[in-house]
């Protein structure tokens, strides 16, 4: 019997990921580490249904999401005006480019220690790194897009009495929003890293960047390995659910293709 | 006319500099932060100055680039390899790509007190923290790029009597080296991003992250702002110069790109 395509695809995915699973259960028992270190999967397993029981887990992701989230709308909000501005005007783009340069290579956890002594342990610290991370990414698509939409639709839409505003709000955003989403695609990955480091070093008792450093220091590591693994399936949610819907929902539908993907 | 039009644009280029340094200074001066909390750029002068001189800025550069490059190293080796067997043989693809998809969007950072644990503190966690940062950024575009090499380049180099090997250094390596350039770059950018947070957490002995990290117990908030200084140098020249000189020297060269 010949198997179909898919279905020799789906069975070579699931025997690498069993193989993995069963290096990993080797690992566990070969002590090679001290027992606690690498918990067998059955032990993370039972970890995993005593932390959805007791559902402190969901309060973690709730100030995870609430932080990430609250990051991302501050950097829109400051990314596209200025985004917009350096595109439509030379003299923003002047103004704004070298600042953004020497700012952008700057990892934003690297501001963590200097936030914490201005602003204390806890959200605010972590909200503005989140914002921070976000933001030049924001920016770059943001000003590439802008630069991008071809002159003509602009010169037709002026030409046939758009005023200002409805060039804006019906050339430049649409014209420009493949690369907005990218923007945003981009600005979550940062912020996503960004947010659990900063929880790591700076939260006080919610997050599920706080959640793994608790469990390193009371080395409860099958604890530790599920929240990794809900960190890894949010992300892979916002990737590959939330942010292709949007897509699918505007750029594809207005029939906008962006020509990287 | 044309003289004064550029000196518009050098005013408008600094002030945004001017503009920053006045902001900063004001804000040091007003007694709003304690002067420790928010020194003003005198200070921070000074401070980057003796730091310089007594030599402690140097060795931690030197202590996070080499880590840098150590793990980085091993993220090319990896990754490469990866995504080279990944876009080379279906049964490899069908394998490994969940596995990726799957650890992919996991932030790198957040391995960090788990390697701590297995590793210890120090070099090691961090110099594999880096190459874990690396490797899967630079596997899936290497994947990618395999991928995008077009079939009538491989057949025609195959009608022409190339070897298995040849193959792969003449044509494959060189028809993937825009998403391989690509993912290299990626990838420096997400081990770098990862290196200063990682050194905050495994406390090695010479490096950026640990000393700012170190600085903040004593609020020497001006050793910090130096070291983020030399940070940003750092950071700005493995994105643009490194790589754009890489660039240049080959895509650009061979035609395959136009800056």
């Amino acid at each position: 019997m010949t198997l179909s395509r898919p279905q020799v695809r789906f069975l070579r995915g699931v025997s690498g990921i069993a193989g993995a699973l069963l290096t990993w259960q080797l690992l566990a028992h070969s002590g090679l580490f001290p027992p606690g270190f690498t918990p067998t999967l059955p032990e993370i397993a039972s970890a995993a249904v005593r932390m959805i029981g007791e559902g402190q887990i969901f309060i973690h992701i709730a100030y995870t999401m609430a932080r990430v989230l609250g990051g991302m709308v501050l950097a829109v909000v400051i990314a596209v005006p200025i985004g917009i501005a350096m595109a439509r005007a030379p003299r923003f783009e002047r103004f704004y480019i070298y600042p953004l340069s020497a700012l952008m290579p700057i990892p934003s956890l690297a501001w963590v220690p200097l936030f914490i002594i201005w602003l204390g342990l806890g959200n605010a610290t972590t909200l503005l790194v989140v914002t921070y991370a976000a933001m030049f990414p924001m920016i770059y698509n943001v000003w590439t897009g802008v630069r991008s939409i071809n002159p003509i639709w602009m010169r037709s839409a002026m030409g046939m009495g758009a005023n200002a505003r409805q060039t804006f709000w019906k050339v430049v955003i649409p014209a420009s929003f493949p690369f907005i989403i990218t923007g945003v695609r981009l600005s979550f990955g940062r912020a996503w890293m960004a947010v659990i480091g900063a929880e790591l070093l700076a939260a006080t008792d919610w997050g599920l960047g706080r959640l793994v450093f608790e469990a390193k220091e009371w080395l409860t590591i099958d604890v530790m390995l599920n929240a990794l693994a809900v960190i890894g399936l949010l992300g892979l949610f916002f990737e590959k659910v939330v942010f292709q819907t949007i897509d699918r929902m505007t750029v594809q539908r207005w029939g906008i293709v962006r020509d990287n993907e | 006319m044309f003289a004064f039009w550029r000196v518009e644009r050098t005013i408008i280029s600094l002030s945004s500099f001017v503009l920053g340094a006045v902001l900063w200074e004001g804000i040091a001066r007003s007694g709003y932060f304690p002067p420790a909390f928010f020194p003003d750029l005198g200070t921070i002068a000074r401070s980057f100055i003796n730091l310089v001189e007594s030599g402690v800025l140097l060795t931690s550069a030197l202590g996070t680039m080499s880590r840098l490059l150590t793990g980085f190293f091993f993220a090319v080796i990896f990754g490469i390899g990866l995504g080279m067997i990944m876009g080379r043989f279906r049964w490899a693809e069908d394998v490994f790509l969940p596995l990726v998809s799957i650890i992919y969007p996991i932030p790198a950072l957040a391995y960090a007190p788990l390697f701590v644990l297995w590793f210890g503190l120090g070099n090691l966690p961090s110099v594999l923290m880096v190459a874990l940062a690396g490797t899967f950024t630079i596997a899936i575009n290497v994947w990618k790029g395999v991928a995008a090499v077009k079939p009538i380049w491989i057949r025609s180099a195959e009608g022409m009597g190339i070897s298995e090997q040849g193959l792969f250094w003449r044509v494959i390596l060189p028809a993937s080296l825009p998403y391989t350039l690509t993912g290299l770059r990626l990838g420096i950018g997400a081990a770098w991003r990862v290196l200063v947070g990682v050194e905050m957490l495994t406390a090695v002995d010479y490096g950026l992250g640990s000393l700012i990290f170190g600085a903040q117990k004593f609020l020497n908030t001006d050793v910090m702002l130096s070291g983020i200084l030399v940070i940003a140098v750092l950071g700005f020249t493995i994105e643009r110069l490194v790589f754009e000189l890489i660039e240049r020297r080959t895509l650009v060269r061979w035609g395959m790109m136009t800056t």
